[in-house]
């Protein structure tokens, strides 16, 4: 079998791959990507650092995909510029991905399995939500005679969470491939 | 499968399927031993990385990989020689008394979760792009070093 060609020597594994990313990508790219994921509002110096680019140069870019519908601002306590992903752009974005590969009919079995699996978690543990479950779980611990039954641990709130919002995504590219088709019939 | 013992610390936020995709994507046109998946296309809760081989004498091996809302992470690597490690970022509440920070190493053959074992991660950058390029690139020094050093070392000497 034909192996991987074997990488250059190295010294410190951060400093290459940051190399290789710099020197295969533009700043915009690079901020565009990193801005991709942020989902809590951050200043400019934080994600030029992390894109490796100027705060100036962040900036722009920034600026330009503010006006563009792919991130958010908000002014911070401090009265810096904040961005973040753009949440109706993100769903665009996940919603179109999984048009791309998962028809209508299948789409909908499997919202209504996602939405069965939550209503599960709900029946089990008596609460509307995960956050209210880490409430509960925090009392339980605090007092000790509360306890009964299941005990959910971080694993469970943490595939609730998952559901809930992979629910959203499939929800949006349901509403999206409906909306389409009653487009399509008008033209 | 998580080898070694049960996972005390867990990582925050919910599993970020628009993280996996672009952590799908940099396995498959990185690596050409590699196909990444979405266990679960709709609803993922990890991306499963299949290697064509494995590091030394296995002759298969898998990467599971979790990334979070929150940029918590766990790259879990597995073979077909019964060999565990991992990469992680999360909060350990100073429990792993060799970690300073939240990024972390699970070392072979059990990937140990003992907090006196646990090391200090050679990663330390946070966007995806960055800690993937890292795990592709020491998996391949490790590969051709056919020794389990490098991929914490963080080197890849001469």
């Amino acid at each position: 079998m034909t192996g991987p060609a074997e990488p250059e020597p190295f010294e410190d594994i951060n400093q290459a791959v940051r190399e290789d990313w710099v020197a295969g990508t533009t700043p915009y790219e690079r901020v565009r990507e990193v801005v991709s994921r942020t989902y809590a509002p951050t200043d400019a110096d934080t994600l030029a650092d992390h894109a490796h680019t100027s705060p100036k140069t962040a900036r722009k870019h920034l600026n330009t995909l503010a006006d563009d519908g792919f991130v958010t601002t908000e002014t911070g306590a401090n009265g810096a510029t904040l961005y973040r992903r753009s949440a109706e752009s993100l769903v665009v974005e996940q919603a179109a991905d999984i048009l791309s590969e998962v028809s209508t009919e299948e789409l909908r079995d499997r919202i209504a399995e996602m939405r069965d699996q939550i209503g599960e978690f709900q029946q089990e543990y008596g609460v509307e939500s995960p956050e209210e479950l880490a409430v509960d779980q925090t009392n339980a611990l605090l007092d000790e005679s509360t306890r009964t039954g299941e005990e959910p641990d971080e694993e469970t709130i943490r595939e609730w969470k998952t559901t809930r919002r992979n629910l959203a995504f499939a929800n949006a590219a349901l509403s999206i491939a409906n909306a389409e088709k009653f487009v399509d019939m008008e033209s | 499968m998580t080898g070694g013992q049960t996972e005390s610390h867990s990582l925050r936020g919910p599993i970020d399927r628009p993280a996996l995709l672009a952590i799908r994507d940099l396995f498959n046109d990185n690596e050409p031993l590699a196909t990444a998946t979405l266990d679960d296309f709709l609803n993922p809760r990890a991306l499963k990385v299949e290697y064509d081989d494995g590091l030394q004498s296995a002759e298969r091996s898998r990467i599971d990989v979790q990334w979070t809302t929150r940029n918590d992470y766990k790259y879990h690597y597995t073979d077909s020689g019964g060999v565990n490690l991992r990469w992680g970022r999360h909060p350990h509440n100073g429990g792993y008394i060799q970690v300073p920070g939240p990024e972390h190493y699970h070392p072979p053959p059990d990937a140990s979760s003992d907090p006196s074992t646990v090391e200090e991660s050679c990663i330390k950058q946070q966007p995806e792009t960055l800690v993937t390029r890292a795990v592709i690139k020491l998996w391949r020094a490790a590969y051709h070093a056919d020794s389990l050093t490098p991929l914490n070392s963080g080197r890849n000497p001469p």
